[in-house]
């Protein structure tokens, strides 16, 4: 039932593209139609902001945003093979985003949504993978993505006993400050225990570890194996954006998870994808 | 000279004008006309490649039209290459790329681009430059003598373009036109 929408309007003639095509090859281009080929159009199609081909409704033409097309679009930008997915929680965020007082819409320019990149590095001559994670920033008039946070597992490793508060072992005594600290050399003879003499709330900054790396040139980039994002600017909800290269319709960049979450929840979620001291 | 012509063309187009800074947003109208400059870079870019993979052109004539397609684009654009069957991405400046292809160790190459093609939105950088992308999708098959079709594949590719408002004189006036170049390209095999 969910794919008669497309097959309907895929037999609408072609002209739309009246730039004229690069190509003139006839094979079967119903699949690429069909699929999200770029995030700009899964935008587009989540605000209602173009045709099923492609072609753009701007500010004016009553197509744009309508909320009977977008409701539409919306249940083909699912995964649907994913088993993360209920029908009934894709039919509830559909009904908040598309909410006819306020209804949501997203903003490729806006904060609240960050990209996932999963990359092999060489770290001191041995292939391994590190996330990064990057969101959109305005710089003069433009913009442009940067990197709001790292995962490195390897760097994840020292900082084990952090926040650590059973530990009868490793501490500096309260009365160090009247020997000028002279204990300190104590602590620092066991480097791997190093990290029991934090505060407690210290959160390590991986992005600054990463810098530190490449700049000592420990890690050096091999290639980018995934991409995908994290959007949270539909409210009370987050969702996950992925790559679905497949020969079917439902391809492309599609939502791979969704959650109602709160404002704590959100909070939490977020610290995954920027760094907070 | 056909350049020479659609600078004259688009000049016109987009009129006189000093005031660059009221060029800050694009409307959709010059967004269109702006959409078909680079979907001719992108339309010579693939003629180029089906000229440059077919097996019956020269190889001197293929290392002319390499030239012209590298001239479509910036300086270090690369090109980023990954296949169903392995998931890191290997990346080529773009003439090693397009070496390659000429090297293809195949009796016979076809290269046809479906009419399938999607424009993003242009997106201002930092630097003032608008940055856009093109999808387009290509059937590659190449074939052997004696065993016929050897292998074939589906590839989108995803092309960067880079449109920058520049000024130039004509007759004496100050003319000002939207440069296009293309960028690097992401070349991703599609699922069969």
């Amino acid at each position: 039932m969910r794919y008669i929408f497309w097959i309907v309007m895929l037999w609408f003639p072609l002209s739309a593209f009246s730039q004229g095509s690069i190509g003139s090859f006839t094979g079967d281009e119903s699949v690429f139609y069909a699929q999200t080929k770029q995030v700009n159009q899964f935008f587009m199609r989540f605000n209602g902001e173009e045709d099923v081909q492609g072609k753009r409704y701007y500010p004016g033409n009553p197509a744009y945003r309508d909320l009977k097309a977008r409701k539409k679009y919306l249940n083909m930008l699912f995964d649907n093979s994913s088993p993360v997915i209920s029908s009934d929680l894709k039919f509830v965020f559909i009904d908040d985003a598309l909410n006819k007082k306020n209804p949501a819409f997203l903003d490729f320019y806006s904060q609240g949504w960050y990209a996932e990149v999963a990359a092999s590095f060489f770290y001191k001559k041995e292939k391994v993978n590190i996330i990064l994670y990057l969101k959109i920033e305005k710089q003069l008039k433009g913009y442009k993505w940067v990197i709001s946070n790292v995962y490195f597992d390897r760097f994840q490793s020292w900082f084990t006993h952090l926040n650590d508060t059973v530990n009868l072992k490793y501490f500096i005594h309260p009365m160090s400050h009247e020997l000028d600290f002279m204990n300190l050399h104590k602590a620092f003879r066991e480097p791997e225990n190093l990290d029991f003499y934090f505060e407690k709330e210290y959160q390590p900054d991986m992005t600054a570890l990463f810098v530190m790396e490449m700049k000592n040139k420990n890690l050096s980039f091999i290639a980018v194996n995934n991409v995908k994002f994290h959007v949270f600017q539909v409210p009370n909800w987050y969702f996950e954006l992925s790559w679905f290269n497949r020969n079917n319709v439902n391809s492309g960049w599609l939502i791979s998870n969704v959650l109602r979450v709160n404002e704590v929840e959100k909070k939490n979620l977020l610290r995954n994808y920027t760094h907070v001291n | 000279m056909r350049k020479i012509l659609s600078l004259i063309i688009l000049a016109s187009l987009f009129a006189v004008s000093n005031r660059v800074a009221a060029q800050d947003n694009l409307s959709p109208q010059r967004k269109q006309a702006i959409d078909s400059l680079a979907l001719e870079k992108v339309r010579d870019l693939s003629k180029y490649i089906s000229i440059i993979g077919d097996k019956k052109t020269p190889w001197s004539d293929a290392q002319r039209v390499i030239e012209r397609a590298v001239e479509l684009f910036m300086e270090n654009s690369e090109i980023g290459v990954s296949s169903l069957s392995r998931q890191d991405v290997n990346y080529y400046k773009v003439r090693e790329y397009f070496d390659r292809l000429m090297q293809l160790n195949y009796d016979r190459v076809t290269i046809d681009w479906y009419k399938i093609q999607y424009v993003s939105d242009l997106v201002r950088q930092p630097d003032g430059t608008y940055v856009g992308v093109i999808t387009i999708y290509q059937r590659f098959q190449a074939y052997d003598k004696e065993k016929g079709l050897v292998y074939e594949d589906t590839t989108k590719k995803d092309i960067t373009v880079y449109v920058k408002r520049k000024e130039t004189q004509i007759g004496g006036r100050l003319i000002g036109f939207w440069d296009v170049m293309l960028g690097d390209i992401r070349v991703k095999e599609t699922s069969k």
